[in-house]
């Protein structure tokens, strides 16, 4: 666990353990309230969803197996996937193309430049790096912001088949990249 | 769109798989993935093969630092009775002896948790954009227990009570009843995911019609935990 605080904090959580939940909120929470805020878009909302997110946590961390997967990876995951029910629980859910295009525009180079650099990051880019310039981005737009089949195409101006059919086959090149 | 993986076979699984991790599917269709995961071992570990796989894209998320709801979160989880260690089990059986014959003491009582452990296994937020009111919702399938409790915004103005309503995919409200101040509990056969927990501003007492005739402040979708 010398290489994953994390996870070692998740298993303390497990045992119950309050104090380690606090460090947890400490050290984890900036990026998923980053992650909450990207998907869901305004802070209020994030921050009903962060409360959410970490009761979440507290309750499920016996279910972390910390030799299959890095604790932050496990902790971003219960965040994007709540904040994905979020998004498409509303009432105009897969509607507002406008905010689907901000949201895909959105270049925010960030710390992945950055990242880049590392073994595994780079990885990842260089198989995006064998998708077409927008599949790679439709597939980057769903992953990060939390886009809905419908959003990507109503921004991406395809059909909403087309649209299904570019992500599976990119998801396919993907995995074949990635697990070489 | 689930319709492939009947005749794909474990391939149309892998994709359907990478579409959930990647968060592109309907609420539907995320719920009915979310209920196979539960049970089906091969596709859970499909889904955290995928989970990993496409995890060094969490690099892109720059951190916002985040407001502190600590507190918040704490007074919501730990004021629900903890759950007892199992060498209460007993202590369990002793005390229910004790109520059954009307001897229990308030001794015991402080001494030793009862074993009245809340295990949510399905929750719900209910909010509103721009609207300060949240509550949070849980339910104990065992215990067939909902219990909600107002944790942003202020009680109703006078002479008008919160009623919370459930709405399920027939779409016709159900009152639960009106909530008062406190954390309320409740009795409730059954909850699935995927049904709509809502609360509306009423008359003092509660709608008199069985439907909601103030505004629906807040809602959200109850989702397993």
């Amino acid at each position: 666990m010398a290489d994953d605080p994390i996870a070692a904090l998740l298993i303390r959580v497990a045992a119950q353990d309050r104090t380690a939940f606090r460090q947890l909120y400490a050290d984890t929470s900036s990026k998923l309230f980053g992650v909450l805020i990207r998907i869901l878009g305004t802070r209020a909302e994030a921050e009903d969803a962060l409360q959410e997110v970490y009761t979440r946590v507290w309750l499920k961390a016996g279910r972390f197996e910390a030799g299959k997967g890095r604790g932050m990876t496990w902790l971003i995951t219960i965040a994007r996937y709540h904040a994905i029910d979020r998004r498409r629980a509303r009432p105009s859910a897969g509607v507002d193309g406008e905010d689907a295009l901000l949201a895909v525009a959105d270049p925010q180079p960030g710390p992945e430049s950055v990242m880049s650099a590392r073994g595994e990051a780079g990885r990842i880019a260089r198989c995006f790096d064998t998708l077409e310039a927008d599949r790679a981005a439709a597939v980057k737009g769903a992953y990060l912001s939390g886009l809905s089949y419908q959003e990507l195409a109503q921004s991406f101006n395809v059909p909403l088949n087309t649209m299904r059919t570019w992500l599976r086959r990119s998801l396919q090149k993907l995995k074949e990249c990635l697990d070489q | 769109m689930t319709q492939p993986t009947e005749d794909m076979g474990s391939e149309g699984d892998d994709l359907l798989a990478a579409e959930y991790v990647l968060g592109v599917l309907s609420l539907a269709d995320r719920l009915a993935f979310g209920a196979r995961l539960k049970s089906d071992r091969v596709l859970a570990e499909r889904t955290r093969v995928w989970e990993n796989r496409l995890a060094d894209l969490n690099d892109d998320y720059a951190p916002v630092p985040a407001p502190d709801v600590l507190h918040r979160i704490e007074k919501r989880l730990f004021l629900l009775p903890q759950r007892p260690p199992r060498r209460f089990a007993l202590w369990g059986g002793l005390l229910g002896g004790l109520v059954a014959a009307g001897l229990l003491v308030a001794v015991v009582l402080t001494q030793f948790p009862l074993p009245t452990g809340f295990e949510p296994s399905l929750t719900a937020t209910l909010t509103a954009e721009g609207q300060p009111l949240v509550f949070a919702a849980s339910y104990d399938r065992e215990k067939a227990t909902l219990r909600i409790e107002r944790t942003g915004g202020t009680v109703a103005e006078v002479g008008k009570d919160y009623e919370l309503w459930l709405i399920d995919a027939t779409g016709v409200p159900v009152s639960l009843g009106v909530l008062g101040d406190t954390l309320v509990e409740t009795p409730l056969a059954e909850l699935l995911p995927g049904i709509v927990l809502a609360v509306s501003l009423e008359p003092a007492g509660g709608s008199a019609t069985g439907l909601p005739t103030g505004p629906v402040l807040v809602s959200g979708p109850v989702t397993e935990i």
